[in-house]
């Protein structure tokens, strides 16, 4: 009779399942969220952030040209308004030169490096079309791009309180290597539902990725900081530019 | 993508497409091996093409250190090598084949290998931006003393690229080998066999067409002086015994 008095246990209401709570085995589009259509770049950007699986369903549908076209469209304006805060630390003509060069670098590092992703894709045994590796490539870009917004408020704080350039430069190297660990991510998550045996090509591509990006900020210089040409008179390799910048009284480079 | 798929893919002859490349990539050996199996002029061109595309993209970055005409030379001559060694060779390897334990015909041996040459050009057009990105990034080449390291980082990057290419290609022979109905064992004798003929003429041919970078002092020239002069071997002779004065 106790027993039946007793009142019934709450049940608690249900959460929403994380992106992450989906491995990679479940194929895309289980969950009936994620074939949902994506219409517009703002939605794109909340479906990076909370539901990178519908992004990656929506890429393997016909008439993901739109959605590659906003991912792309994001990418160049977040980056350049993240390349305006780069370019607030030295002012005068960097405000405009800093934001061309941060979105020019990144969008012409993706193109050369798109070809060998492709192949190595193909070689892994993937079968991903060359258009939904653009998409996820497109992806990455965006994602990292509105998280370089995120860190934006934190980087101009810190070029409005410093003078030395090598500071800001490591600092606006950090917060692109985090942006960019959550954007490789978000490749890897859909590189996983394209059938590829292996990771390998992919892991070897993400190190020419990352080298080609890095070096792109040596060829581009100066991105932080001034000088008397727009574009670098000598070539060097971005290690070499390191080592020289360290060498240089960082005061003397804000100028 | 199912083998009717492929077939229509590759009964179209349009071998530039994404999807065309894509499968000739994966190298699936029971798709490929049956497509290595017909002879079909289209298949046949959509293969030199994709040889003349990819080795002509990546010979021009290699070229492109040392001058833009050094770069347009480079690219006619990498995929006339790659070529001439298939066409070159075609007739010993389709003889070896046999010998050595797996019985194909000789279309089917030269398909195969062409195969094998346009994976590796696929996959070296693929490399030639980011290797004109590198070359883009280098000191010229004429300043070589103040370049330091810059040179090697090249070299070796090129070698790098190459036998990735090389290798991948390689790998994708064997299993085509294997499934034309050949051994283990059998399909490894014939791999071996056909890699070294190929590697004897590539590199004659490679001394002969030299230069491919183009040395800083030296006149831009298609062929240097006397090309026929000489050959691969005795040079690296002569090289090997100047480093350990033999003489």
């Amino acid at each position: 009779m106790d027993a039946m008095n007793t009142p019934p246990p709450q049940v608690p209401p249900q959460i929403p399942p994380s992106p992450l709570a989906h491995p990679a085995w479940v194929p895309l589009g289980e969950n009936p969220e994620e074939r949902t259509p994506i219409p517009n770049a703002v939605v794109a950007i909340e479906a990076l952030l909370r539901q990178p699986r519908r992004v990656m369903y929506q890429l393997r549908q016909p008439g993901a040209g739109r959605l590659i076209g906003g991912m792309l469209i994001v990418s160049i304006v977040c980056s350049l308004i993240y390349g305006v805060v780069v370019g607030s630390f030295s002012m005068h003509e960097q405000l405009w030169t800093a934001p061309v060069k941060v979105a020019g670098g990144l969008l012409f590092a993706a193109v050369i490096c798109l070809p060998s992703l492709y192949i190595f894709a193909c070689l892994s045994g993937s079968r991903a079309r060359l258009s939904e590796i653009i998409g996820l490539v497109s992806g990455l870009l965006a994602l990292m791009t509105i998280l370089l917004i995120g860190f934006a408020p934190v980087a101009w704080l810190f070029s409005q309180s410093t003078q030395s350039a090598n500071w800001m430069g490591t600092l606006h190297l950090l917060f692109w290597g985090i942006a960019t660990l959550f954007g490789l991510r978000f490749l890897e998550s859909g590189f996983s539902h394209s059938q590829a045996r292996s990771n390998a090509g992919l892991n070897t591509w993400i190190i020419i990725f990352v080298l080609v990006v890095l070096q792109m900020t040596t060829a581009l210089r100066p991105i932080v900081g001034r000088s008397s040409d727009l574009l670098p008179t000598t070539k060097k390799f971005f290690v070499t530019h390191w080592a020289d910048s360290l060498k240089v009284d960082s005061s003397e480079t804000r100028q | 993508m199912a083998g009717s798929d492929y077939q229509r893919i590759m009964n179209t002859g349009v071998h530039s497409s994404g999807l065309a490349i894509s499968e000739l990539l994966r190298a699936d050996p029971q798709e490929v091996g049956a497509w290595t199996r017909r002879w079909d002029a289209r298949h046949i061109a959509g293969q030199v093409g994709l040889i003349v595309l990819g080795a002509g993209l990546y010979g021009g970055a290699m070229g492109w250190w040392r001058d833009p005409q050094q770069a347009l030379y480079t690219a006619i001559k990498f995929p006339l090598i790659i070529l001439l060694v298939t066409a070159g060779n075609g007739l010993l390897n389709s003889m070896l084949a046999p010998l050595l334990g797996l019985n194909i015909p000789f279309r089917q041996s030269l398909v195969s290998i062409l195969m094998s040459f346009a994976i590796a050009s696929v996959i070296l057009g693929s490399f030639s931006p980011l290797v004109a990105f590198l070359v883009w990034n280098a000191p010229p080449i004429g300043n070589l003393a103040a370049s330091g390291s810059t040179y090697s980082v090249i070299m070796l990057t090129h070698v790098a690229v190459i036998a990735f290419a090389g290798l991948a290609a390689n790998v994708r022979l064997w299993g085509l080998l294997r499934e034309s109905g050949g051994s283990r064992v059998a399909a490894n004798r014939v791999l071996i066999a056909w890699l070294s003929i190929n590697l004897f003429l590539g590199s004659q041919l490679s001394w002969i067409f030299r230069p491919f970078i183009g040395a800083p002092g030296l006149e831009l020239q298609f062929f240097r002086e006397h090309p026929l002069a000489g050959n691969f071997y005795e040079a690296v002779y002569r090289s090997m015994t100047h480093l350990l004065n033999f003489d």
